[in-house]
């Protein structure tokens, strides 16, 4: 029997849902083979500003981020990074590295760390120093990725965000706002847009304003509060009679999982729709005030993408320079700007320490999801990369020394985990990311950003 | 709160110079520094040096209330027995706020020493800082 398409959908009016992983994708003969021909490295780079608690001076004495031991043996209890620990396996730690190239070049470039950073983040490159439309950084990690190994996917990567990146213009310092809010650049001169809304990740995933779908359908159906999976009740049916028991379970069960995120944001829609106050009340309805909540739904959309094999590549910005949101869901309720400021007193570092265990402390969600979701022979946990980290290192200090970055799952085996590797003073994060660049697909590439030289991964050294 | 003046931000306190002289290189103390002022937090700051003898002229890029701003204040000033003064005003409001930058070259090649704001019979506000040199580059 001839094996159902990978790229096989299910439509209906305006509709369109990719499949997930089935087993009658799979050519009878050559299971095992097909499998692993067919399954590629899904990439997830998040990016938290300000760097860390962990990089200030105290910060590294208290192992506030990176553990005081390197090699197998670390201890993540005192870090920002335990929540990890169930992850400990899958986990890379990669400390003591620098991002030279979010430094000021010139004169005139002193001071404009906040609105030049996180551009640098993925790229490694310096920003030319402009408000215009002359704005140029460098290529993205992500983009790379996403240039060699996303374009047999409906939707060869995406960007998201969670905090307002949608100013216009200059930012400060003589910088152009796309510096602060764009980490993917998929040429020197093409900053993409992050999406905020999860609402309009969801459509975009399934297809809603395409196949001739138009907007007061559109509009009819969110009306309506019906679900997309109503109009592809047929479709659905006429594939599960030609699957076996395995796959229309495993089909039934991703359905669910996509009416319950739908419902989800029908719910945060209807809440913020009520009238009450918001705590973030320039928010589109579909962003939910809760910063915990809105990061969740971000990456269930992100695991039923990686699942339906939509896109591989996602970019995720958690925050944005000089925000003084407040996380009181982390137990303490300083804003961030002012708290990232800390003087250099250990009350306050610690203060912000908390705020950066908060946000580490959201990946586990992301990555148990991953583990829990079959793939071929295995979960999505398997070929998952999850790269966190920040362009920053003591935000106090406004450097971008020492700063946090880990990288969590083993990537088919590209990172072997489970390790804490300390590099020597004044190595550019970009031989790391150089290393990881090749090690899930692009040998070739001679170097990325300021690399000056690959750093290996498996053991820290120098290849 | 729309003067010139009132927009500056830095806060800081006289810091008395001690009487260790630091060392010069050839360049002495001409060339970009990237002057951190030690605030509630550091406040990265451009200071733009030529010595010439002893005699100094420069700017210093001070950052405004309104994040992102900086507005340049031209300054001259003397460096002598290894220690530097550097004097300016910040122009445009009624009674100049006057700037003062005291410091030394230290043994790890960074300035070091204090800023002093004074003007608008507000007193005096004074704030410590290191200054390291920068590495210009091309972008």
């Amino acid at each position: 029997m001839k094996p159902l398409s990978r790229r096989h959908v299910l439509k209906g009016m305006g509709v369109t849902v990719a499949l997930p992983f089935l087993e009658a994708m799979v050519p009878a003969r050559r299971a095992s083979g097909a499998v692993a021909a067919m399954k590629k490295t899904r990439l997830v780079c998040v990016e938290m500003v300000h760097g860390s608690a962990g990089s200030s001076a105290i910060g590294v004495r208290k192992n506030l981020w990176a553990p005081a031991a390197v090699g197998r043996d670390f201890d993540l209890a005192p870090t920002s990074l335990r929540s990890l620990e169930p992850f400990r396996d899958i986990l890379t730690i990669v400390s003591n590295t620098d991002v030279d190239p979010a430094n000021p070049f010139t004169a005139k470039e002193i001071g404009g760390d906040h609105f030049r950073s996180s551009c640098t983040f993925l790229t490694q490159a310096h920003p030319k120093q402009t408000q215009g439309g002359d704005v140029r950084c460098g290529v993205s990690l992500d983009q790379l990725y996403a240039q060699r190994f996303g374009q047999d996917t409906p939707i060869p990567s995406m960007q998201l965000c969670i905090e307002n990146v949608d100013a216009a213009g200059g930012c400060g310092n003589g910088y152009s706002c796309v510096y602060t809010d764009a980490i993917s650049w998929a040429a020197a001169d093409r900053p993409l847009p992050m999406i905020r809304d999860p609402r309009v990740v969801f459509d975009r995933l399934f297809g809603v304003l395409e196949n001739g779908a138009t907007r007061a359908e559109r509009a009819e159906r969110l009306a309506e509060d019906r679900s997309i999976l109503d109009w592809l009740l047929s479709s659905v049916a006429r594939l599960a009679g030609t699957l076996g028991p395995a796959d229309r379970s495993r089909l039934a069960d991703y359905l669910e999982h996509v009416r319950e995120i739908e419902r989800r944001i029908q719910i945060i829609e209807a809440r913020n729709r009520a009238g009450q106050l918001r705590e973030l009340p320039s928010a589109p309805v579909g962003v939910p005030d809760s910063f915990s909540e809105h990061v969740k739904l971000m990456f269930d959309l992100q695991v039923l993408a990686f699942a339906s094999d939509i896109t591989r590549v996602f970019a995720l910005k958690l925050g944005r320079d000089a925000s003084n949101r407040s996380y009181p869901e982390s137990g303490f309720k300083g804003t961030f700007h002012d708290t990232s400021h800390h003087g250099g007193k250990e009350e306050k570092i610690l203060n912000f320490a908390t705020l950066n265990t908060f946000h580490v402390g959201l990946m586990p969600y992301l990555l148990e999801k991953l583990k829990n979701t079959p793939d071929g022979n295995g979960s999505l946990l398997d070929d998952t990369l999850l790269m966190y980290g920040s362009p920053m290192g003591d935000s106090n200090l406004h450097n971008h020394k020492r700063v946090p970055f880990f990288m969590a799952g083993r990537a088919g085996g590209a990172l072997p985990g489970g390790l804490h590797l300390k590099a020597p003073n004044g190595t550019p994060l970009a031989n790391v990311m150089l290393s990881v660049l090749r090690a899930i697909g692009l040998e070739d590439l001679e170097r990325f950003g300021d690399s000056e030289g690959a750093y290996n991964i498996g053991h820290g050294q120098p290849d | 709160m729309t003067s010139l003046t009132t927009m500056i931000s830095v806060v800081a306190l006289v810091a008395g110079l001690s009487g260790q002289h630091g060392k010069t290189d050839a360049a002495g103390l001409t060339g970009t520094w990237n002057m951190g002022l030690q605030g509630g937090h550091v406040i990265p700051v451009a200071l733009v040096l030529e010595q010439n003898g002893e005699a100094l002229t420069g700017t210093v890029s001070m950052p405004t209330q309104r994040i992102g701003q900086t507005v340049d204040v031209a300054l001259k000033g003397e460096f002598a027995h290894g220690s530097f003064t550097l004097a300016g005003a910040i122009e445009g409001s009624k009674e100049p706020v006057t700037i003062e930058i005291r410091g030394k070259l230290n043994d790890e090649g960074m300035l070091e020493g204090t800023v002093t704001m004074g003007g608008r019979g507000e007193g005096h506000r004074d704030m410590p800082y290191t200054a390291e040199r920068l590495k210009e580059r091309s972008q």
